[in-house]
């Protein structure tokens, strides 16, 4: 593998070699822009020769050339101008704009490029389109906004995880989001906490603590063209976040922006039916056993004894959900002071966050400070310092999924005829006088849910601490080094508790965590910007070492059984546990990039990287621990090579195959381990094998190959644009747990035998529909369609086993042959012609209950984003509407109000009391002619609930996502004040669905962020929001 | 120029002088955890998985087996097996945590004594561990994997076989009789045996005893072949309650310490002592140890009232009338959970006898004895539990003394009475005897036909994960539901 790197190094090296000869005389001089401001980087060239250099920062140069040779001077962006050296030694050139296009980019490594010479699909979003989307968590402002990238955000809104999935997920069993690089420096993105089968909780990811108020842009390397030097961790693609600067401040600005949002359940999904009161069997049953039936007979107002004794008139109630949830409110200020002089810039922000959610007794307070410095020194050396500090609180996070402390669950459940306000309780904390749970269930599992809401502890407490030093130093007019070294360091302290007093853990039980993760990156590379070797050929190539090593390290302490009740304290416990786990992995990495340009208009870029993995390290190990990948791209202008005429001011197309390596994600997979676990019993030791996974100690790095092929067509003066990719890429040897039966002892063995595909179209039309001084209009359409394809999981082809949901007959699975996460769940059994097969129970026709087959595939594949704004004089707004389709849903909560009898199903035309005949037929073909009396009804719904079937639906929408209306006050209201700039603004989010195919709820309702797309089971409703949003500059 | 290119070939020097991986292999051991355990450390873990905690003894042995055998009752919807609903997770809980707990362990111990060249005590007491948590497996389900379980580790068996449930008893039966023999003397296990702290001699006995145990399981199904193995076994079983196989717990301090049925209680109110159980212990000293009314903790025999199995929210109105099982004596968490007693041994060689099967003693004998064990066994077992008298034995014997023409059905009540709180036994050997007789109940929302389920459900994520073994093991045995027969119940 060395030796495989050295040829890399060694070509780079023979390129640099070309590009020189030396000559005798010297002519200095300054390049600039138009304006006279220097242009760094600039390239002089003595025409016909391999004679050049650039411009340093102040746009200085300094050329061997002789008198009467010709000077090219020529700059990305703008027209290449030529003077005939004469018998001065200083010539001084002013650039004129080029009319095509000067838009820059960032790739790879923080390296800007013009847009011109980027063979891949690259996306850029700035900060001002973000912020018009105003999101309290940022990255959902991406959602709908970019082609090719899928996000989902969570009912948790501010602290709550994000699923963002670029191009198809590249891992059947892995991570598939993407790295996060802010400010040049990658973050750790993991969840720290999330609910799954059996409840928990949200804690948020590591991007959702990022400020959204101070990010300037973000890009979006999709592919692994663009990424691929990013190494491993890119496989997934990576979004890269640059936060707000001082460059550009007319000495001392200070700016205040304040965001007020308010949440709101949106209860105009949820249509269940209002007629038939709480009961069994369609006779009234008010006991607290069955407070979420609603199978009782229709609410006739007379008086029946409730569930807590209490006599209450049998009618419709208000509704639980409006009255569980509350309005949330989001107020984030922001106050930042920039400067900037010659030779340096500063921003100082600081932000707080304060959140209250739909949940009630949950909240979030964030306070975030930033300082971002870059200094020159001298005329060679820029250092750029980045640092944030965060510190976060949240609390009442609330469990999801399983019914457990989950006051979604019962809220959602509670028959018509009860009315949740009854519920609350002493204080309304949903206790009784005696501190112990008020009760609503006989079943001790679901709580009451103001008991859940005000007396569970989730709740957590982060300090993070990111902070990047980037520094630049021109060696040479050509040539320069690179280092950067920085960090991401967070430390969570959680604590929980199950309180005294609940129903099935009547003494409670509680636990504390702290989790302290770091992460640092270093990396040193030296390269050349712009260097020309010929009449018309220029390399920008650079070469370098990195590392990135991650540590955790938790500490846990549990207790069960309060001593003293509600008083918080492992040591006020009866039963203390405690528990320790320690990690740490490691990459590194050699890579090198060359970019060979040719009449500025056909770039080919070359890049190769090797990584070593520490998790794929052993004694004894035989196969490799490292892999060397490569990539290549070509962007081919045809608009500046051939003369197309006036109608397409700009057209480049464009292409890569790519090549990215990834390791093991966990370490220590290698081999077996033991553990000693709790504190012994009767003086016995325990130990026993740590993990449920069977290890290999032969795991190799998989790899992602991709090609792409792209057009940037704009028309018109640039006033239409059409971007366009296609991209196929295929995952191989990807590290899977294959599935084991659970009677091997084990639920999964690791093996390199994973393959899934993703094709895919990526298509971006923007058009400016009006511009004139006091009007413009933009309108834009973004279109994403992947298929993927689960090519190969193991040896045998067997299904790899991802999650389910609490009902435990459907599971997320991956299926060879199929898309990406199929839903696997019991089924209808069906005659030849379809029909559902009946069985006669108790004589009444149920569905049989079928085997397990393909229902539905979790992830959407298709996306389309539309939108548009407009900005009137003063006045602007934007629009977003965006939507998905393609893709299918289990939603567990409808499987329970149909069995529960609240779905509107359950009301068949004319009312239960008409009787019900399900549509099918019996198993000996004969068509259906009992029909299922009144009380009995319950019993058809009761059993068909085992089927999965019937509550996997299609999850496809289109909502109104974003809806902002500005106005900016005008600048000679201002005048006579000391504000200088003020703009206000309302914001509005998940306004309302144009179509929404899922019953009663939000298709995008998850009760996590995992692989596990596709499963609904009582996650918290998505709320609407709206906001206004003040800006003011002083 | 040169000076360029010196650079250059310097940095690819220094490059080529790096290891890239230099510490990786450390750095990939993980600090915190031991590449292999004593086996003293494993066998202690072992035992505890296998009294096993909360989940399954609540869904496995209370919320299904508990309330079909009618030993409770409860009224709460999601106690299934009261009424007989399908719920897979609570039908298949015993399969998923012993699977992946003891089965993934004992054979993991299994494999190192064996590599250890270990052939005596600690792998006879090991042998006999794997037959016990295996036969509750078989029991309950039928056909399982058993040869090619627990073995993803060591052999790379990711899909096991399902072994046929005769296979498996054969087996079983022959494992027993190795072990039994191959235990001597002293063990190294010591404090780690948590059955019989070392004592050899209790785990012959055992090891015996659980051979007499799957023998007559085998009576319905094959005669022969349980009498020759019960007649080999019987004289080396058990002689007094002090032979109990049973696991000690404490409360706390973590779950695994506790008795996972205490666990239950501590958390559930729902379980009534069932009407047949309570009508049955009428004039029988062990009531009011059992039981107590739930709404004021009363053992007064007229307050001891047994709540219908089948009863609803509508037909129960207020089930705090009820008995429940005696919270301050049996439902504790710091309570053993028994694996096989004595009183079970006496009233199997009852029906040995009784059979007409060689047996030193008599039917009544046996019978007797196994009464007299299975009253004065409790204060044994529970610390609160009031001694039973041997005055109080005769008179209850005086009472219903031993009639050889129901001798069958006798024995089989009091091996009921016998093995409460032990569900997975009273649930095998009712299935077998078919005593007591018990009338099934008939709600609306039962998937047997109003039936007593025969079995409990395979997990039937079983079919996409181990699927040709699956379905073989269905063909063979007959749909993957509650009333199929396992083999030896045909």
């Amino acid at each position: 593998m060395k030796t495989k790197f050295l040829r890399i190094l060694s070509s780079f090296l023979l390129m640099f070699a070309f590009g020189f000869s030396v000559q005798a005389q010297s002519i200095s001089g300054t390049v600039t822009d138009e304006n006279g401001v220097p242009l760094p980087g600039a390239t002089v060239l003595v025409q016909g020769t391999q004679n050049g250099v650039s411009t340093d920062f102040d746009g200085n140069y300094s050329i061997n050339a002789s008198s009467g040779d010709t000077l090219v001077f020529s700059f990305v962006g703008y027209t290449t101008s030529s003077v005939v050296a004469g018998s001065s030694a200083t010539v001084n050139v002013s650039l004129e704009p080029d009319n095509a296009l000067e838009e820059v980019v960032v790739t790879a490594l923080g390296v800007k490029r013009n847009i011109k010479a980027v063979g891949y699909s690259i996306t850029q979003v700035d900060g001002s389109e973000l912020s018009a989307n105003k999101t309290s968590n940022a990255i959902n402002a991406l959602q709908g906004k970019v082609a090719g990238v899928m996000v989902t955000g969570s009912g948790m809104g501010a602290k709550g995880s994000s699923r963002v999935v670029i191009r198809g997920s590249s891992s059947l069993t892995g991570d598939n989001q993407p790295l996060y690089v802010i400010d040049g420096i990658t973050i750790n993105n993991s969840n720290l906490g999330s609910a799954g089968m059996w409840g928990g909780a949200d804690y948020g990811d590591g991007i959702s603590s990022i400020n959204p108020d101070e990010i300037e842009s973000v890009t979006v390397l999709k592919g692994g063209a663009a990424a691929a030097l990013y190494g491993s961790r890119a496989s997934n693609g990576v979004i890269i976040i640059n936060t707000k600067t001082g460059a550009g401040t007319e000495g001392v600005g200070v700016e205040f922006n304040s965001t007020t949002q308010f949440d709101m359940v949106n209860l105009s999904l949820r249509d269940t039916q209002e007629i038939y009161g709480q009961g069994r069997d369609y006779s009234k049953v008010a006991d607290n056993i069955d407070n979420y039936q609603a199978w009782g007979p229709k609410m006739d107002g007379s008086m029946i004894t409730q569930w807590d004794g209490v006599s209450r008139k049998y009618s419709l109630q208000p509704s639980a959900l409006e009255a569980y949830y509350r309005t949330g409110e989001t107020y984030t200020n922001t106050v930042a002071v920039s400067t900037s002089s010659e030779n340096s810039n500063t921003r100082f922000s600081m932000t707080n966050m304060a959140n209250t959610d739909i949940v009630p007794n949950s909240s979030l307070n964030r306070n975030s400070i930033g300082i971002n410095n870059s200094n020159k020194y001298g005329d060679k050396i820029t250092v750029d310092i980045n640092m944030k500090y965060i510190i976060e609180a949240q609390e009442g996070n609330p469990q999801m999924s399983d019914a457990p402390g989950n006051g979604n669950f019962s809220a959602n459940l509670f028959a018509p005829s009860i009315n949740v306000m009854d519920m609350m309780g002493e204080g309304g904390l949903g206790r009784n006088a005696d501190l112990t749970e008020f009760r609503i269930s006989d079943s001790s599992y679901s709580q009451n849910p103001w008991f859940a809401a005000y007396n569970f502890i989730n709740s957590s407490d982060k300090e993070r601490f990111i902070a990047a030093i980037n520094a630049r130093w021109d060696i040479t007019d050509f040539l320069y080094v690179r280092g950067r070294i920085g960090g991401d360091r967070y430390t969570v302290s959680k604590q929980n508790s199950t309180p005294w007093g609940t129903a099935y853990q009547m003494k409670g039980s509680m636990s504390e965590s702290e989790d302290t993760y770091r992460q640092y990156d270093a990396d040193m590379f030296i390269g050349t910007d712009n260097l020309t070797l010929a009449d018309g050929v220029s390399l920008t190539a650079f070469a370098g070492i990195g590392t990135n090593n991650q540590k955790y390290e938790a500490y846990r302490v549990s207790g069960s059984d309060f001593i003293v009740p509600f008083l918080l304290n492992v040591g006020n416990t009866k039963n203390q546990g405690h528990g320790y786990s320690i990690w740490e992995k490691q990459i590194n990495s050699a890579y090198g990039s060359a970019e060979l340009g040719f009449m500025d208009y056909a770039f080919l870029t070359v890049t190769a990287r090797n990584d070593w993995f520490s998790t794929l390290s052993q004694k004894g190990k035989v196969a490799p621990n490292n892999d060397l990948y490569t990539s290549a791209s070509l962007s081919l202008v045809l608009s500046d090579a051939l003369d197309l005429g006036e109608t397409i001011s700009f057209l480049k197309l464009r292409g890569g195959v790519s090549q990215v390596a990834g390791g093991a994600n966990n370490p220590y997979a290698l081999s077996l381990s033991y553990g000693i676990y709790g504190q012994g019993h009767l003086g016995a030791s325990l130990g026993n094998i740590s993990g449920g996974t069977i290890p290999n100690s032969e795991i190799t790095p998989f790899e992602k190959n991709e090609t792409e092929f792209g057009i940037d067509l704009r028309l018109f003066d640039n006033r239409l644009s059409i971007d366009a990719t296609m991209y196929d890429n295929e995952t191989l040897g990807d590290i899977v747990g294959v599935s084991a039966s659970a009677t091997s002892g084990y639920g999964s063995a690791l093996a390199n035998l994973g393959n899934i595909s993703n094709k895919g179209i990526e298509l971006l039309i923007k058009g400016t529909l009006i511009q004139t001084e006091d009007f413009a209009w933009n309108a834009s359409i973004n279109y994403t369609n992947n298929t993927s394809k689960v090519v190969a999981t193991n040896d045998a082809a067997g299904n790899i086993s991802m999650a389910e949901p609490r009902s435990r007959n459907i599971r997320v699975t991956h299926i060879v042959g199929e898309k990406y996460g199929a839903l696997y769940g019991s089924s209808f059994v069906r005659d030849a012609s379809g029909s559902i097969v009946h069985e006669m129970v108790n004589g009444i026709p149920i569905p049989k209950v079928g085997g397990r087959k393909i229902l539905g595939f979790g992830v959407a594949p298709t996306q389309l984003g539309i939108g548009t704004s407009f900005r009137y004089k003063d006045f602007n707004g934007s629009l977003l509407f965006e939507g998905k389709s393609g893709g299918q849903v289990y939603s567990g909560t409808n499987a329970y109000l149909k069995r529960n009898g609240h779905h509107k199903i359950t009301v068949p035309a004319g009312g239960r009391e008409a009787g019900f005949v399900p549509t099918g037929v019996m198993a000996d073909g004969s068509s259906i002619t009992t029909s299922i009396p009144v009380a009995q009804q319950e019993d058809y719904w009761r059993r068909s609930y085992l089927i999965a079937e019937q509550d996997v639906v299609d999850a496809d929408y289109m909502r109104l996502r974003s809806l902002s209306i500005g106005y900016n006050i005008p600048s000679d209201k201002l005048e006579g004040t000391f504000i200088s700039k003020a703009s206000i603004s309302l914001i509005g989010r998940n306004l309302f669905f144009l179509s929404n195919s899922v019953d009663n709820l939000d298709p995008e309702s998850a009760y996590n962020a995992g692989n596990s797309a596709g499963l609904e089971y009582f996650a918290l409703p998505v709320p609407r929001t709206i906001g206004l949003n003040i800006n003011l500059k002083f | 120029m040169k000076k360029i290119l010196l650079t250059f070939f310097a940095l690819s020097l220094v490059l080529s002088s790096c290891e890239f991986d230099k510490g990786f292999e450390e750095m990939n051991v993980n600090p915190s955890k031991a590449s292999q355990l004593d086996v003293a450390n494993k066998f202690a873990s072992v035992v505890l998985q296998t009294s096993g905690g909360r989940y399954e003894n609540w869904r496995a042995s209370l919320i299904y087996q508990s309330v079909m055998i009618q030993h409770f009752s409860a009224v709460a919807g999601y106690w299934s097996g009261d009424k007989y609903y399908r719920n897979d997770g609570y039908a298949t809980s015993l399969w998923d945590r012993y699977y992946p707990s003891a089965v993934k362990e004992i054979e993991d111990i299994k494999a190192q004594l064996t590599s250890e060249g270990n052939t005596g005590s600690e792998m006879g007491m090991t042998r006999i561990l794997r037959v016990f948590i295996y036969s509750r497996l078989t029991d309950l389900h039928g056909d399982i994997p058993y040869s090619e379980a627990g073995q993803g580790y060591i052999n790379g068996i990711l899909k096991p076989k399902y072994d046929a449930q005769k296979d498996i008893y054969m087996d079983f039966l022959k494992e027993l009789e190795e072990a039994v023999a191959q235990i001597g003397g002293s063990t190294t296990l010591g404090v780690s045996d948590l059955v019989f702290q070392g004592d050899t001699a209790k785990w012959k006995a055992w090891g015996n005893s659980m051979m007499l145990r799957l023998a007559m399981r085998l009576s319905k199904v094959d005669a022969a072949t349980a009498q020759a193995w019960a007649e080999k076994a019987a004289p080396g079983t058990m002689t007094s309650n002090a032979h109990i196989a049973m696991i000690k717990h404490t409360d706390g301090p973590g779950g695994i310490n506790k008795n996972g049925h205490g666990e239950v209680f501590d958390a559930d109110g729902n379980p009534r002592m069932s009407k047949t159980f309570v009508d049955w212990l009428k004039d029988d000293p062990r009531l009011p140890i059992l039981a107590a009314r739930r709404s004021d903790k009363s053992t007064a025999i007229a307050d001891l009232i047994g709540m219908p199995n089948g009863s609803t929210g509508v037909t129960v109105p207020d089930t705090s009338i009820y008995a429940e099982p005696n919270r301050n004596v049996i439902t504790g968490r710091a309570v053993p959970m028994v694996l096989q007693t004595y009183a079970e041994v006496r009233f199997m060689k009852a029906e040995m006898a009784q059979r007409g099967w060689s047996v030193t003693g008599s039917a009544q004998a046996h019978y007797d004895a196994g009464v007299k064990a299975a009253m004065q066994m409790l204060s044994g077992l529970y610390p609160n539990a009031a001694a039973v008298s041997d005055d109080e034995v005769a008179t209850y014997l005086a009472a219903k003394p031993y009639d050889a023409s129901k001798g069958l059905q006798m024995i089989g009540e009091q091996y009921w009475a016998a093995t409460l709180l032990n569900e997975y036994e009273a649930f095998s050997n009712w299935r077998r005897t078919g005593f007591p007789v018990l009338t099934p109940v008939n709600d609306p929302g039962n998937v047997t036909g109003g039936t007593i389920p025969r079995r409990l459900i395979y997990p039937t994520g079983e079919g996409s994960t181990n699927k040709e073994n699956y379905d073989a093991a269905i063909a063979r045995q007959g749909a993957n539901n509650f009333t199929t027969r396992v083999w030896w119940d045909k």
